[in-house]
């Protein structure tokens, strides 16, 4: 145990700490404190009000776009589980010739930018109807989220003894038995790895919900958040009290799933 | 391999097939529904064009920024390494950006700023007011705000990331250095920073990955590109060439002018991880 004494050092450092955490709070504290004022308050004249809350859900669809953003992460991060723990488990656990080159492809997925593929992606979509509702974005967010859940999940799955596999296949259950009954049971911790990154990924992105949800209807919160600020509404402090509520739920997934997130984050740095 | 269809074919339908579709576009005229070919003059034309190189400064400008977006961090990670009152609070609080997106942060941004914002009344406040400044209205001005930005907003990660690697370090090294007379300084650069040679090589690749592919919300949402072509980067061009102008051709050039730039960063480091295992 490092013993707690104030030494100069200490000190020095503990206050360094505190003068950082108000610049990485300042944002937040912006945004409460401006969107409890109306235009004429943010603008300078005195005091607070709740004007600019209730002028909010006037401008946007908060409740419905809200639902959308759930919608789309739900469906997205479904797709991304089913395929990628099925994929890892493949790679870790049902190993073929094929294997070191499908692994392969996995990874040289992660190196394709989104901005690379969206213009021919767009278009394939739109052949394919699928910009009129939430499918086109559900799927684009399950492709570019999947190589690297795979590579996260075959990385956990490689830690599962063979053994363990082989006896269970000795004791006649096939290999989709020994995925769903014990391989998955033990994956939990790595899938709500998955969960937690791709959540915050998918409800915090702008370009793919603006390319492939073309009705405003089925626009998420953070897309329409954008496509107002774009279209220069001068209304600072409804623009905040939006950006606070599309914040919200990004944020208490990040306070309960810190570890995860972390671990998500450190999983590439490889041994 | 029954187990990994779905995901092939889930990649290879949004991913696979499109880069290659890029690939085959990048070398034709195309307004999304007709494609004449013109072949690699195709690209020729683009490496005449004046915005497509001040576009690419723009790029190389951000990563000036990437050397901040480490260094400052990695210092941020051996203060909470210090484990002072209450550091695990400080933890969450310097990542907590990561779970932002770019589209508030740059709403913010954007305020902070401007004409009337929080910079120049801290200007103001220190007796610099003569200083006052609208850095947005300036080429140069946005994207150096664009830049502060998206240092601010790496700090999280890389902390994180220095400070996986500082739980890593072998103490017991720095103490023999000690006996042997080492000095402080002596220990960071030839026992601490060699240890800690991975987890700088995965920051760097995160955040020159980042500056390339990560900005466009805030991009977006900040300057618009602008002022002139002052914040527009490659992948912001993608988009205002396709989206903007409906030039799907050279969207799709572009397109692959990235994914060549991210691969060969990718491949450089993977060739470099293996040098150092052998």
């Amino acid at each position: 145990m490092r013993s707690r004494k104030y030494s100069p050092k200490t000190v020095t450092v503990f206050i360094a700490m505190c003068v950082l955490a108000v610049v990485m709070l300042y944002p937040f504290a912006f945004m409460i404190n401006t969107s409890f004022k109306s235009k004429a308050q943010y603008f300078g004249a005195p005091g607070h009000s709740t004007a600019s809350w209730g002028k909010l859900f006037d401008t946007l669809p908060v409740w419905k776009q809200l639902l959308n953003s759930t919608l789309v992460c739900a469906g997205a991060i479904s797709i991304i589980l089913v395929v990628a723990t099925m994929a890892g488990f493949a790679i870790a656990k049902m190993r073929s010739k094929a294997t070191p080159i499908f692994f392969l492809g996995i990874v040289g997925a992660m190196l394709i930018p989104l901005q690379s593929i969206i213009i021919p992606a767009y278009i394939n979509a739109s052949k394919l109807n699928l910009l009129n509702g939430y499918w086109g974005a559900i799927f684009v967010y399950a492709a570019l989220g999947s190589p690297f859940a795979t590579f996260l999940m075959t990385s956990y799955f490689r830690g599962i003894p063979d053994d363990l596999v082989e006896a269970a296949i000795v004791d006649g259950l096939s290999y989709p038995k020994v995925f769903l009954k014990i391989a998955l049971p033990l994956a939990v911790p790595a899938i709500i790895t998955v969960i937690v990154l791709q959540f915050i990924q998918v409800w915090d992105d702008l370009l793919v919900g603006l390319l492939f949800i073309q009705d405003p209807a089925y626009r998420t919160i953070t897309v329409g958040l954008g496509a107002l600020s774009a279209g220069r509404v001068t209304d600072i402090p409804v623009l905040m009290a939006g950006s606070l509520v599309s914040a919200i739920p990004a944020v208490v997934v990040y306070l309960i799933f810190q570890r995860q997130l972390v671990n998500g984050l450190t999983a590439g740095i490889g041994k | 391999m029954f187990f990994a269809t779905p995901a092939l074919i889930l990649v290879s339908a949004f991913l696979g097939i499109p880069i290659i579709q890029a690939g085959y576009f990048s070398l034709t005229e195309w307004n999304g529904i007709d494609a004449k070919w013109l072949g690699i003059s195709a690209y020729l034309q683009e490496f005449k064009n004046p915005i497509f190189w001040r576009v690419l400064e723009n790029n190389g400008l951000l990563l000036l920024g990437v050397p901040v977006a480490i260094l400052f961090p990695m210092g941020i990670a051996f203060l909470l390494n210090e484990k002072v009152a209450g550091w695990k609070i400080f933890r969450s609080i310097y990542f907590l950006p990561t779970a932002i997106s770019w589209v508030v942060i740059g709403m913010v941004s954007m305020r902070f700023f401007a004409q009337e914002g929080l910079l120049n009344e801290m200007l103001k406040a220190f007796g610099l007011g003569f200083i006052k400044t609208d850095l947005l209205s300036s080429e140069k001005g946005a994207l150096f705000a664009v830049a502060i930005t998206f240092i601010w907003s790496m700090v999280g990660t890389n902390s994180i990331i220095f400070l996986t690697g500082m739980a890593t370090l072998d103490q017991s090294l720095n103490e023999a250095a000690r006996m042997d007379g080492a000095g402080n300084f002596r220990i960071f650069r030839s026992i601490t920073l060699p240890q800690l040679n991975r987890f700088i090589q995965f920051s760097f690749i995160i955040t020159v990955i980042s500056a390339f592919t990560a900005l466009f919300s805030l991009i977006f949402v900040m300057t618009g590109g602008g002022p002139g072509f002052g914040t527009t980067t490659l992948e912001f061009f993608i988009f205002q060439s396709a989206f903007s102008r409906g030039n799907f051709g050279t969207g799709a050039m572009l397109g692959v002018i990235l994914f060549f730039m991210m691969a060969i960063l990718g491949i450089g480091q993977l060739l470099l991880m293996r040098k150092k295992d052998e």
